[in-house]
C-alpha cells in the first residue's frame, strides 16, 4: 500500500511542520484519482498551513457518509454533486460559509458557471462518464458512438457498467436518438424509465456489474468485459499505465465533483481552510494536470500545462475539450438526487426480473 | 409620396425594431410558461423530483389546470374590454382588412391569460398566443405618422414573422407564414422586411440565446419507393382527423355559448376534465413535448395507448379553447398529428404486410398533414419541418402527405380554422381578399351628392320644377317623418297631381347594411340615375348611389390592392 505510506508520510511531515497540528481528516475515492489529489491538493495544503491531511475512502453512499462521518471523524468529502444535494437536504453536511471560503464569492459565482454554488458543496473539478473499449477486441469496425454500446449484435462481448442507475439509463435514451437537451425531460416520465430500461434488455446477459471507480479500466485489461462504462480520468490513467484501450467521447455524461463538510466535523474551521485552499483557481490546475477532471472555475482552465513527468498537454483530454465532438449530456444533479429512490427502484426491479434464468 | 430612401430606411428599422421585440417578447413567453409548469408541477421534470411525496403531484395534476382556468376567466373578465382571447384571426382580420390592431390592453390581457393557460396546464397551444404577441408589436406601428403606404400591414406582418422565427428556430418558415397566412400575397415591399424581421428572430433566438433547434431527428432516408403512396393516404386520413378536430372546436365552442355554466366558471370546468384525464394519460398535461419525442420513437406506445391519446388530446383541446382557456390550436395538432402518424405506422407495422422506413417519417408526416389544414399554410409546415429536423428526405415525404391533406380539407372544411372562424365573425376570406373587401365596405362610403331630395311636405308642382332645372331623371322623396316615400320621375313631367299616384317604388334599394360587392351584383342590368339608400331599421333616407360611384369604388380598391401587392418600396 504505497498509498496509505504516503499518506502516513505527509501525515508525520505535517505534524511536524504545524507542531501539534490534529489532523484534518478527507475522504476521497482511492486510485490514480486520490494520487493525483494528494499530489495537487492535500500535500501542498499541509505546506502551507501546516496542517496533516489524513485520507479515508468511502464508496459514494448515503448510508456509508451516515454511518461512518460521524465516528471516524470526517472533516471534508468528495462528493458527487447529486449526492452532496441529497446529503444536504437529509442535514448530513454543513452549510458552506462562501465569504469564509472565498475572496470575491460574488465573481467567483460567475467563475464556476455552470457549476453552481450550493449550500453545502463547492464544485471542484468536472468529470465525464464515457465509454471505452478494449482495443484488442474491435480490431476492425469500431465503436464510435453510444448506441454502440447497446449493439451486441456488431460488438460481441461483455460490457462492464456502474451497478447503479445513474449514467446508463441516459445513455439508453441517447442510444434511442434521444437528443442530449430532452433526455431528463423524457427519463422524468414512467414511459421514458421503461424505454431506457427497454434498451438496457438488450444487453441482459452481457453485462459485468462494477462497484469501484478503478473497476472498469481494470475489467477491459484483464478481459473480463469488452466496452465499458467508467470516469474519463481512471480511462487515461489505465492508459498511461500502458492497457490498450480506448475512449469513445460520444454521448458522455458530464459530471460535477464537489468538496463537502459533514455536519459532524469537530474542526469546521479548518475544513473551511481546506475548501479556500482547494478552490483556487492554481490548485485545481494542478491537479487537472495530474488527471484529465477539468477544473470547476473558468479561471483555472488557461492555468493547466502538461503533465508533469510525460509532459502531455492535458487540456486536451479534459471532458470539455472541443475536439471531443458535439454530443455531451451535462448531468443534472438536482434531478439526480430526486429521483434516486425512484430510479433505484426501479433499477432493482429491472435485476429482478433479470434473475429468472437470463442474468444481469 | 416620402423619398425612397426614406421609406427604405423606415422598412428597414421598422423590421429590425419589431423582429427584435417580437422576438424576445416570444422568448419571454416561452420561458415564463417554462418556470410556470416547473413550479406548478405540470413539466414531467419537476413532478418525478416529487413522486415520494405522497400525493402532491396528484393534488397538483387536478388542482392546477382548474385553478389556471379561474384565473383565465378573472382576466379575461376584468382586464380585456373584448372579453375574448385574441388569436391569429384577429391579426388576419386587422391586415386583410386594413383596420388597427385590437386594442392593446385587450392583446396584454389575452397574453396573460395565455401565459397562465399554458403555464397551468391547460391543452392549448403556445404559437397562436405568440403570433399575436408579434402582431400586436407590429401594430403599435400604425400609430406613428411615417407616411410610408402599406407600413401598418408590414409591421403586423413583422411581427408574426419573428415570432414563428424565434418559436420554432426557423426564419424561413417564419417570413413564409407571415405571407401565406397573414399577409396573403407576396410583394417586394413586404417580403424585404419580413425576411429582415425573420432573421432578426433567428439571430435573437439562436445566436445571443443560443436556443436548441426543436426537433432534431435521425433519419437515413425512405427506403421504399411504396411508401410515399402510404404517406399521401396517411395524408387523406390527417385531413379527415383535421376536420373532425376543427368541427369539434367550433361546435363545443358555440354550444358553450348557450351552455347552462356560467362563462366565469367555464374555463375552470375544462382545466378540471384535464386534470382528472391527466390522472391516467399524464401526457396531455400542457404542451406534451415528451410525447411528441416519444412518439418518433418504436415502440414507445403501444397502439391503444396512441388511439386513446389521439382522441384525449383532440377532445380536451376542443375543450379547452371552446370553454375559455386562451391559447392556439398549433402544438396540440402538432401533437395529435405526431401520435396518429405513429398510429398509422403502428398498424402498418402489425399488418405486416409492407416494408417501412421506421416509425419516424411517418410521425412527421402525420404532424405536418395534421396541422396544415388547421392553420392553411401547406408550404409553412413543409418549411417548418425542413427547418426542425434539417432533413431533406423526410421534408419531401411530409411534403406529399402535407399537400394531399391540404386539399381535402380546404375543398371540405376552408382554408383554415382561423378563416372558417372569421367567416363566422363576418369577415369571409374565402373567396380572396379583394372580394372579402369590397364586403367589408360599404355601399354607404360611396353615396353620391347633388341629387334632387324633396319631401311631401312640398307642393308636387315646385318639386317637378326643380327636377326639370337639374340633370337628374328622379327626385327622391322623403315623408314628413323622413321615411323614404318612393321617387318621382322626370319623364312623367304632365303625370298625377297628388304624390300618392305619382310617386314610384324604384327597382332597387339599398340599405346600410349593403356592401359594395353586394351593390355591384345587383347594379347588374340596373338602368337609372342613382339607387337610394334607407336606412334598415327606421327607413330614413340615407342618400343615394350612383352606379358610377359604385364602379369607382370597386375600381378604387382593385387599385389599392394591385399597389399593394406589386410595391416594390
Amino acid at each position: 500500500m504505497r498509498c496509505f505510506e504516503l499518506a502516513l508520510l505527509f501525515c508525520l511531515l505535517g505534524a511536524g511542520a504545524g507542531g501539534a497540528q490534529e489532523p484534518l481528516t478527507v475522504v476521497s475515492w482511492g486510485g490514480a484519482y486520490e494520487r493525483a489529489q494528494r499530489a495537487a491538493v492535500f500535500a501542498p495544503f499541509t505546506r502551507a498551513t501546516g496542517i496533516p491531511v489524513r485520507v479515508a475512502r468511502y464508496d459514494g453512499d448515503r448510508a456509508t457518509l451516515k454511518r461512518r462521518a460521524a465516528t471516524e471523524g470526517w472533516d471534508v468529502i468528495d462528493m458527487l454533486e447529486p449526492a452532496a444535494i441529497s446529503a444536504c437536504e437529509a442535514g448530513l453536511l454543513r452549510r458552506l460559509d462562501y465569504g469564509a471560503i472565498l475572496d470575491d464569492p460574488r465573481a467567483a459565482r460567475a467563475d464556476f458557471a455552470p457549476a453552481r454554488l450550493r449550500p453545502c458543496s463547492l464544485p471542484q473539478n468536472v468529470f465525464a462518464t464515457v465509454m471505452a473499449y478494449d482495443d484488442r477486441a474491435f480490431p476492425g469496425v469500431k465503436p464510435t458512438e453510444i448506441a454502440d454500446f447497446f449493439d451486441v449484435a456488431q460488438f460481441p462481448g461483455k460490457r462492464a457498467i456502474r451497478k447503479s442507475p445513474d449514467d446508463i439509463l441516459e445513455w439508453a435514451l441517447l442510444a434511442e436518438g434521444v437528443p442530449p437537451a430532452q433526455v431528463y425531460d423524457l427519463l422524468s416520465t414512467d414511459r421514458g424509465l421503461r424505454l431506457a430500461l427497454r434498451k438496457l434488455d438488450a444487453l441482459r446477459g452481457h453485462i459485468v456489474w462494477w462497484e469501484g471507480a478503478g473497476e472498469a479500466a481494470e475489467m477491459l485489461q484483464d478481459g473480463r468485459a469488452v466496452m465499458a462504462s467508467g470516469y474519463n480520468g481512471r480511462f487515461f490513467a489505465a492508459q498511461q499505465e500502458g492497457a490498450q484501450l480506448s475512449i469513445v467521447w460520444d454521448g458522455r455524461l458530464i459530471g460535477y465533483d464537489v468538496w463537502a463538510i459533514p455536519a459532524s466535523t469537530g474542526q469546521p474551521r479548518a475544513a473551511e481552510r481546506f475548501l479556500r485552499f482547494a478552490a483556487r483557481p492554481e490548485v485545481m490546475a494542478r491537479l487537472a494536470e495530474r488527471i484529465p477532471y477539468g477544473p470547476a472555475r473558468q479561471s483555472a482552465l488557461e492555468r493547466i500545462g502538461l503533465m508533469p513527468g510525460k509532459g502531455i498537454p492535458m487540456r486536451d483530454h479534459l471532458p470539455n475539450a472541443p475536439q471531443h465532438g458535439p454530443r455531451f449530456l451535462i448531468s443534472d444533479s438536482l434531478w439526480h438526487s430526486h429521483t434516486s429512490y425512484l430510479r433505484q427502484r426501479r433499477f432493482h426491479d429491472w435485476l429482478q426480473a433479470g434473475q429468472d434464468g437470463k442474468g444481469g | 409620396m416620402a423619398h425612397p430612401a426614406y421609406r427604405a430606411i423606415i422598412l428597414t428599422l421598422c423590421a429590425l425594431v419589431v423582429g427584435a421585440l417580437a422576438s424576445l417578447a416570444a422568448i419571454g413567453l416561452t420561458d415564463a410558461v417554462l418556470w410556470l409548469n416547473d413550479r406548478l408541477l405540470i413539466a414531467p421534470r419537476a413532478r418525478v423530483q416529487y413522486e415520494d411525496s405522497g400525493s402532491m403531484v396528484a393534488m397538483a395534476t387536478v388542482l392546477v389546470p382548474a385553478a389556471g382556468g379561474l384565473i383565465v376567466a378573472l382576466i379575461l373578465r376584468y382586464l380585456s374590454r373584448a372579453r375574448r382571447p385574441l388569436g391569429p384571426p384577429d391579426v388576419i382580420e386587422a391586415v386583410q382588412f386594413e383596420r388597427p390592431m385590437p386594442p392593446l390592453r385587450d392583446g396584454v390581457a389575452s397574453t396573460l391569460a395565455a401565459m397562465v393557460s399554458l403555464g397551468f396546464g391547460a391543452s392549448v397551444g403556445q404559437y397562436g398566443p405568440m403570433v399575436y404577441l408579434g402582431a400586436m408589436l407590429g401594430g403599435t406601428v400604425r400609430r406613428l405618422a411615417l407616411a410610408v403606404p402599406n407600413l401598418p400591414a408590414i409591421a403586423v406582418a413583422c411581427g408574426v414573422a419573428a415570432a414563428i422565427s424565434t418559436a420554432f428556430n426557423a426564419p424561413i418558415a417564419g417570413l413564409v407564414f407571415a405571407h401565406e397566412v397573414v399577409l396573403r400575397h407576396y410583394s417586394t415591399q413586404a417580403f424585404a422586411p419580413t425576411t429582415v424581421a425573420a432573421a432578426t428572430g433567428y439571430v435573437f433566438a439562436n445566436v445571443i440565446f443560443e436556443r436548441p433547434a426543436l426537433f432534431l431527428l435521425q433519419f437515413d432516408g425512405v427506403r421504399h419507393g411504396h411508401e410515399f403512396v402510404l404517406f399521401a393516404v396517411l395524408g387523406l386520413l390527417c385531413a379527415v382527423l383535421a376536420i373532425l378536430f376543427m368541427r369539434l372546436i367550433l361546435r363545443i365552442a358555440s354550444h358553450a355559448a348557450t351552455s347552462p355554466i356560467p362563462a366565469l366558471l367555464r374555463p375552470m370546468v375544462a382545466g378540471l376534465a384535464v386534470g382528472i384525464t391527466a390522472l391516467w394519460l399524464p401526457d396531455v398535461l400542457g404542451i406534451g413535448k415528451e410525447a411528441l419525442r416519444f412518439a418518433t420513437i418504436e415502440g414507445a406506445f403501444g397502439a391503444g395507448e396512441l388511439a386513446i391519446l389521439v382522441l384525449a388530446k383532440l377532445v380536451l383541446t376542443a375543450l379547452c379553447i371552446g370553454f375559455g382557456f386562451v391559447g392556439g390550436v398549433f402544438s396540440p395538432a402538432l401533437l395529435i398529428g405526431i401520435l396518429f402518424g405513429a398510429l398509422f405506422w403502428t398498424a402498418l407495422d402489425a399488418s405486416a404486410l409492407l416494408a417501412t422506413s421506421g416509425v419516424a417519417v411517418y410521425a412527421i408526416c402525420g404532424m405536418m398533414a395534421l396541422t396544415s389544414p388547421v392553420i392553411g399554410a401547406p408550404l409553412t409546415t413543409i418549411l417548418i419541418v425542413f427547418e426542425l429536423t434539417r432533413n431533406y428526405d423526410i421534408t419531401i415525404a411530409a411534403m406529399v402527405a402535407v399537400v394531399f391533406s391540404n386539399l381535402i380539407s380546404h375543398r371540405f372544411f376552408g382554408r383554415s380554422l382561423f378563416d372558417v372562424q372569421m367567416a363566422r365573425r363576418g369577415a369571409d376570406l374565402s373567396a380572396g381578399r379583394e372580394r372579402a373587401r369590397l364586403q367589408a365596405l360599404p355601399v354607404t362610403g360611396c353615396l353620391t351628392r347633388g341629387m334632387v331630395l324633396a319631401s311631401t311636405a312640398e307642393p308636387i308642382g315646385a318639386v317637378r320644377a326643380r327636377l326639370a332645372a337639374s340633370d337628374w331623371n328622379e327626385a327622391y322623396i322623403r315623408d314628413d317623418a323622413g321615411r323614404f316615400a318612393g321617387v318621382l320621375r322626370a319623364a312623367d313631367a304632365g303625370g298625377a297631381a297628388d304624390w300618392d299616384s305619382a310617386l314610384h317604388q324604384p327597382a332597387l334599394t339599398f340599405d346600410d347594411s349593403t356592401t359594395v360587392l353586394e351593390a355591384m351584383q345587383a347594379l347588374r342590368g340596373f338602368v337609372g340615375d342613382a339607387i337610394p339608400v334607407v336606412e334598415r331599421d327606421s327607413g330614413r333616407l340615407i342618400g343615394v348611389v350612383s352606379e358610377a360611384a359604385v364602379i369607382e369604388a370597386y375600381l378604387d380598391m382593385s387599385q389599392t390592392l394591385r399597389r399593394e401587392e406589386n410595391a416594390v418600396l
